[in-house]
C-alpha cells in the first residue's frame, strides 16, 4: 500500500522487534506460498500491522526457519501461516488489483503500460484472493469507485474523501463482537490518518501536474500543515483510544510503539519533507 | 464473575498500595473522559465497570486495608452528572432527541432529524459536529465545533467539546512508556530514529 505503518525500531524491545520482524517475513511466505513468486512484492509494512492487529489474542508466536524471499542464501525466522496472515495477504492482494485497476483508467496507453502489465501478472491472483474473499472485494471496489468520483468532482471535503479509504480499512477485519468493533473503530481512524498522510506527502507533485488533491482542495494550494497535523493527530487520539479497549495478546507493546511513536514520527517526517528519503531506503538492509 | 486479582492485574499477594496503584491506572485508562462521543464508550464503560466492582471487592476482603470504594464513587458520579446535566439542559424538543439518538449511536436518524431544523444556532452547529465526531469526521467536527463556540462563546459544553478537539494527542490515557516528548525531538533525532528502523542488524 504505502508503507506508512512503521515502529519506532529504537523504542522496541528484542523480543518485539522480532516478533515484528517474523511476522514481516511470515506475511512474505504467505503471499508466496498462496499466490507464486510475485506475490512478494506487494508485501509491505502496513499490511504487517493488519496481520499484528488480527491476529488472535490468544495465540503465543511461533517461529519457523525459512529462505528469504528477496535474497535465498540466507534463512530467516518466520511465522507459519496462520488465520490473520492468510486474511492480510489475500487483502493486500485484492487491495493491489484494484489500485492497479484505477492508474490503468486514470493514464493514457502508453503512460498506463506498466500498470497494464502488473494487472496481466496479478491477474491469477486476484481471481484467487476476491474468491476468499467476496464481501473485502466488493468494499474496495466500491470505495475506490466513490474516491474516483469525488476526485473527479473536486471535492473540497477532507473528511468525504478520506471517509472511502478509512471505510475501505474498517473492512479488512471481520466485525464480530467487542474485538471487532475496537478493530472497526482502530483501522476506520488508521485508514483516514494513512489517506492524509498521503495527500500531504502528494501535494506538490499533484500541484504541479494538475491533479486534484485533497489537502489542497481544502486549505488551498498552500496547505495548512497545522490544521492537517491536527486532524490527523485527533485520529491518532482515536485509534490509541481504541487500542486500549481491544485484547491483543503479546502483540500489544507493538502495536502501541507503532500508534504512539512511530505513525507520529512518520506524520512529522512527511510534513517536514524528510518522509521522501526515508521511505527510499531498504528495509532490514544490513541484516544478514 | 472474573477474579478481581486478575481484573486489575495484581497478584493476590499484592500489597493494598499495589492493588490501589493498579486500581488507578486502569481507572485513568478507561476514564469516560477519554472515550465522550466514542463509538467505543459503552465498552469504556464496561471495563470501568469491571475494575470498580473489582475494587470493591477486594477492598472488601481485605476490610480495614483502607477507605474502600471513595474512589470509585468519585469517578462513576462525577461522569455521570456532567454527561446528563449537559444533555437536560436542551431546551428544545428536537435536540433533545437528536442528542439521544448520538448517545444510541444512530447517526443517520439524527442527521435527518437535524436538517429538518431551520434556524441553524450555536447548538445546532454543537449537534451537527457531535455527529461529525462520533463517524470519524473530525475535520467537520472541529469546523462546526468551532462555528458554535463563535455563536455561543460562554456556552461550557461547547467549548469543552472543542478544547478535547483542539488538544490532538495531547489528552488522553497513554501507557507508561509512550508519554515521551516527541514534540520534543528535533529534525536530526527524527532522522536517526527512523533510520534505525531501517538499517541495523539483528538486535
Amino acid at each position: 500500500m504505502f508503507g506508512y505503518v512503521r515502529p519506532l525500531r529504537s523504542e522496541l524491545k528484542c523480543k518485539d522487534f522480532d516478533l515484528y520482524r517474523a511476522s514481516y517475513c511470515g506475511l512474505c511466505r504467505c503471499l508466496r506460498r498462496r499466490f507464486g513468486l510475485i506475490a512478494p512484492l506487494l508485501l509491505n509494512f502496513d499490511f504487517t500491522f493488519l496481520t499484528l492487529a488480527l491476529w488472535s489474542p490468544e495465540e503465543r508466536p511461533s517461529y519457523c526457519r525459512g529462505r528469504c524471499h528477496a535474497n535465498p542464501l540466507i534463512k530467516k525466522q518466520m511465522c507459519p501461516d496462520s488465520p490473520a496472515l492468510e486474511l492480510a495477504a489475500d487483502e493486500s492482494v485484492i487491495l493491489a488489483w484494484w489500485k492497479l485497476r484505477d492508474a490503468v483508467a486514470d493514464e493514457g496507453f502508453f503512460q498506463g503500460l506498466p500498470a497494464r502489465a502488473a494487472c496481466l501478472a496479478l491477474k491469477g491472483a486476484y481471481r484467487k484472493a476476491a474468491r476468499r474473499r467476496p464481501d473485502f472485494d466488493r468494499t474496495v471496489r466500491g470505495c475506490l469507485g466513490e474516491l474516483a468520483r469525488l476526485e473527479q468532482e473536486n471535492c473540497p471535503s477532507l473528511d468525504r474523501t478520506a471517509d472511502t479509504f478509512a471505510r475501505l480499512l474498517q473492512a479488512a477485519a471481520p466485525a464480530e463482537g467487542k474485538q471487532g468493533q475496537v478493530l472497526e473503530q482502530l483501522l476506520y481512524h488508521l485508514g483516514r490518518w494513512i489517506y492524509l498522510a498521503d495527500a500531504r506527502d502528494d501535494l506538490a507533485e499533484d500541484l504541479s501536474h494538475g491533479r486534484y488533491n485533497p489537502v489542497a482542495a481544502r486549505y488551498g494550494s498552500e496547505g495548512d500543515d497545522e490544521a492537517l497535523a491536527l486532524t490527523m493527530d485527533q485520529s491518532l487520539a482515536q485509534m490509541g483510544a481504541a487500542l486500549q479497549l481491544g485484547e491483543f495478546g503479546c502483540r500489544r507493546p507493538l502495536l502501541e510503539n507503532i500508534i504512539y511513536l512511530g505513525l507520529p514520527l512518520v506524520q512529522k517526517s512527511v510534513f517536514d519533507g524528510s518522509w521522501a528519503q526515508i521511505k527510499k531506503q531498504k528495509i532490514w538492509r544490513n541484516d544478514t | 464473575m472474573n477474579d478481581p486479582y486478575s481484573v486489575l492485574g495484581v497478584s493476590p499477594n499484592a500489597s493494598d498500595e499495589e492493588v490501589k496503584k493498579a486500581y488507578r491506572e486502569l481507572a485513568r485508562k478507561y476514564h469516560p473522559d477519554n472515550y465522550q462521543n466514542n463509538p467505543l464508550a459503552d465498552l469504556a464503560e464496561e471495563k470501568m465497570k469491571e475494575i470498580n466492582e473489582a475494587y470493591d471487592q477486594i477492598t472488601k476482603q481485605r476490610a480495614g486495608g483502607g477507605s474502600s470504594g471513595g474512589y470509585s464513587g468519585g469517578y462513576s458520579s462525577s461522569y455521570q452528572s456532567s454527561y446528563q446535566g449537559g444533555y437536560s439542559s436542551a431546551s428544545n424538543q428536537t435536540y433533545a432527541r437528536i442528542r439521544t439518538l448520538i448517545n444510541a449511536g444512530d447517526l443517520d436518524s439524527a442527521e435527518r432529524l437535524l436538517y429538518e431544523v431551520n434556524q441553524k444556532d450555536g447548538e445546532w452547529y454543537f449537534l451537527s459536529g457531535s455527529i461529525a465526531y462520533r463517524k470519524g469526521w473530525m475535520d467537520e467536527a472541529m469546523q462546526n465545533y468551532t462555528r458554535a463556540v463563535q455563536m455561543e462563546p460562554n456556552n461550557m459544553e461547547y467549548r469543552q467539546a472543542l478544547a478535547v478537539m483542539q488538544r490532538g494527542t495531547a489528552g488522553g490515557y497513554r501507557p507508561a512508556g509512550y508519554s515521551s516528548g516527541m514534540d520534543a525531538m528535533d529534525c536530526c533525532s527524527t532522522m536517526l530514529c527512523l533510520n534505525c528502523l531501517c538499517g541495523g542488524g539483528n538486535c
